[in-house]
């Protein structure tokens, strides 16, 4: 679990204190407008950027106080877009820094609808391509380190910013359903900044809602996701639909 | 190579990805001992292989062998590998190919402390001519890389790659144009002694010179090994290698050290023996593929392969002249590159 008490940044990009905490079995959607600070959290959540105010703490202890590879086996980061700029294939950099079995790296592959693209240079993937083969490789990562290697670590964090920002819609959804699953069934605490609100809607457990370096709206994604709340941090003017099976809210923009 | 046609492809089970990183290196090792067995008996002084039969040298041939040959085979093997194998780091470090062992400035600093003894304190001549000019560009080496560091945590941005790129240029830019001036203020004789060392020559590997490189590259060659899969990782950008377990300070700093120890020690003994950090790594990455756990050590010994056989060509194209294998290194390194270009261009 992942704790933070009052924890913000004072140097820029600062950070508003934020005191709430991170349970393994949750998706958790950051969202806000450009420049709210999403990335920068994400960073103090996953201990590059160290809390300047208060504490970040992971299993009862601060971020900081972690030896970086027991953090990595811990948890995984998924950065926006960087793709490598030398030649790996796919299988080779998707077996980085977890040296998963060969099960493992096929399952997670085919998860990822990467099995015929195992032997391609990274290099020749279009944006989404990458994007997924960078999410094979964390969930690699933390499969790597469980008692049973098949599966990711249960209590382990996922961490992703944008993931979905280079995908088509059908690969939106595999995702996004990828992701519940290794939260609700693994026990991941999945945290995910999102552009897309309505990803967000439809997806999250908890959404936190940012605003110029700060956490104005948190909860659960009907109570912060609501037309009102929207026009009033994003400037857009929207309608909400409910979704017919009950689950959350569409968001339409107006025209 | 296409990317789908070869069934049984090296590095498709981690049990074949051994077995093909042994063939590789043995491979490399193997074409070494003969490049050595080769260099051996060949220069200007024909040796002969009956040598290792145990015969007595004659006088001449025993001072060939034990004064000149030796110490300089030896350090052809280790400054080529340690040129090639800074040269992958860099280009790991900075995840650009164009990178050079050179790229922070160790040529410019070891050539600005170099003019500055053969200029400035009359080193050239002198009975300890030789000798301070190791000193000098060694000392010149580790000053320019200390200085990148200090500022670049100042610079904007500080302690980025970025920022730590950009100090190195200044400062390289300012200690060429520093050596140029004294090259303007140099006598002839000076002049010429400055222009022999910038091209590079394993000539003067005596051994002092050798000894010191026995002590100190070894130990940097062991540190850039170990750093092969903190290089990897960092393949996946800074943020996300960090998430992996990747300490970056640390690897830089491991990474910077070696390179300025070792190259700067090379630049110091042989000058600079251009295109080799760029070519070498450039040219095992396209046929190996990009993991520095193979990458490194077959770097090691194709830069060592590398400069056996180019200084023996050095040595016996002209002989009993000499051409500075640094002129013949960048002249083939050149042309190799260019032709690699236009092809991949072509395809």
């Amino acid at each position: 679990m992942l704790r933070l008490n009052g924890a913000g940044l004072t140097s820029t990009p600062a950070l508003m204190p934020i005191s709430d905490h991170i349970v393994a079995g949750d998706l958790l959607a950051i969202v806000g407008p450009n420049g709210a600070g999403k990335s920068t959290l994400l960073a103090m959540l996953a201990g590059l950027r160290q809390a300047e105010l208060g504490s970040v703490e992971l299993d009862g202890f601060p971020l900081g106080d972690w030896l970086p590879n027991e953090l990595a086996a811990r948890r995984a980061i998924v950065a926006q877009q960087e793709v490598p700029s030398f030649a790996w294939k796919v299988r080779d950099l998707v077996a980085l820094g977890g040296e998963p079995s060969p099960r493992r790296l096929a399952d997670t592959l085919e998860a990822m609808q990467l099995t015929s693209l195992a032997a391609r240079d990274v290099t020749h993937l279009s944006g989404g391509e990458a994007q997924r083969v960078m999410i094979a490789r964390a969930l690699c990562q933390l499969a790597a380190c469980s008692e049973d290697s098949e599966r990711p670590r249960s209590g382990g964090m996922l961490l992703l910013d944008e993931p979905t920002s280079a995908l088509d819609i059908g690969h939106q959804q595999r995702l996004m359903r990828l992701l519940l699953d290794c939260a609700h069934q693994d026990g991941l605490a999945i945290v995910c900044v999102l552009h897309d609100l309505n990803l967000a809607a439809r997806y999250a457990d908890r959404v936190w809602l940012l605003q110029g370096g700060e956490r104005v709206a948190h909860g659960r994604a009907e109570e912060v996701l609501t037309a009102e709340t929207i026009t009033r941090v994003f400037g857009a003017e929207l309608t909400t639909l409910r979704f017919p099976d009950g689950r959350g809210q569409a968001l339409l923009l107006d025209r | 190579m296409s990317e789908s046609a070869i069934v049984t492809e090296p590095g498709e089970s981690p049990d074949g990805a051994t077995r093909h990183r042994r063939r590789v290196l043995w491979g490399f090792a193997l074409l070494l001992l003969v490049a050595l067995g080769v260099a051996a008996f060949s220069g200007s002084v024909g040796l002969s292989p009956r040598l290792l039969l145990g015969e007595l040298p004659s006088s001449l041939d025993g001072y060939v062998w034990w004064q000149l040959r030796l110490p300089r085979l030896l350090a052809a093997v280790l400054i080529g590998a340690i040129l090639a194998a800074s040269g992958t780091a860099m280009q790991g470090l900075f995840r650009n190919p164009l990178a050079d062992p050179t790229l922070l400035g160790i040529a410019s600093g070891a050539g600005l402390a170099v003019s500055v003894w053969i200029v400035l304190l009359g080193g050239a001549g002198n009975a300890w001519g030789l000798y301070g000019q190791f000193v000098a560009g060694f000392l010149g080496a580790l000053g320019i890389t200390v200085l990148v560091f200090a500022l670049g945590r100042r610079a904007q941005g500080g302690g980025t790659l970025t920022a730590l790129l950009l100090t190195g240029l200044v400062l390289n830019t300012l200690a060429s144009a520093a050596g140029g001036l004294l090259a303007f203020i140099a006598n002839d004789e000076q002049l010429r002694q400055l222009s022999l060392w910038g091209m590079g020559t394993l000539a003067h590997s005596l051994w002092p010179g050798v000894i010191a490189a026995l002590l100190v590259i070894p130990p940097t060659l062991v540190l850039l090994l170990r750093s092969a899969h903190g290089l990897d990782l960092l393949q996946l950008g800074e943020f996300t290698a960090f998430g992996a377990g990747l300490d970056t300070t640390r690897l830089r700093r491991g990474v910077i050290v070696a390179t300025a120890l070792g190259v700067g020690l090379s630049v110091a003994l042989a000058g600079i023996i251009g295109f080799l950090g760029l070519l070498v790594p450039h040219t095992l990455r396209l046929w190996l593929g990009p993991g520095h756990r193979l990458l490194m050590p077959a770097s090691m010994l194709g830069g060592a392969l590398l400069l056996v056989i180019t200084d023996t060509l050095a040595r016996t194209l002209a002989s009993p002249a000499e051409i500075p294998v640094g002129l013949l290194t960048s002249l083939v390194g050149g042309t190799y590159f260019l032709w690699l270009l236009l092809r991949r261009q072509i395809h």
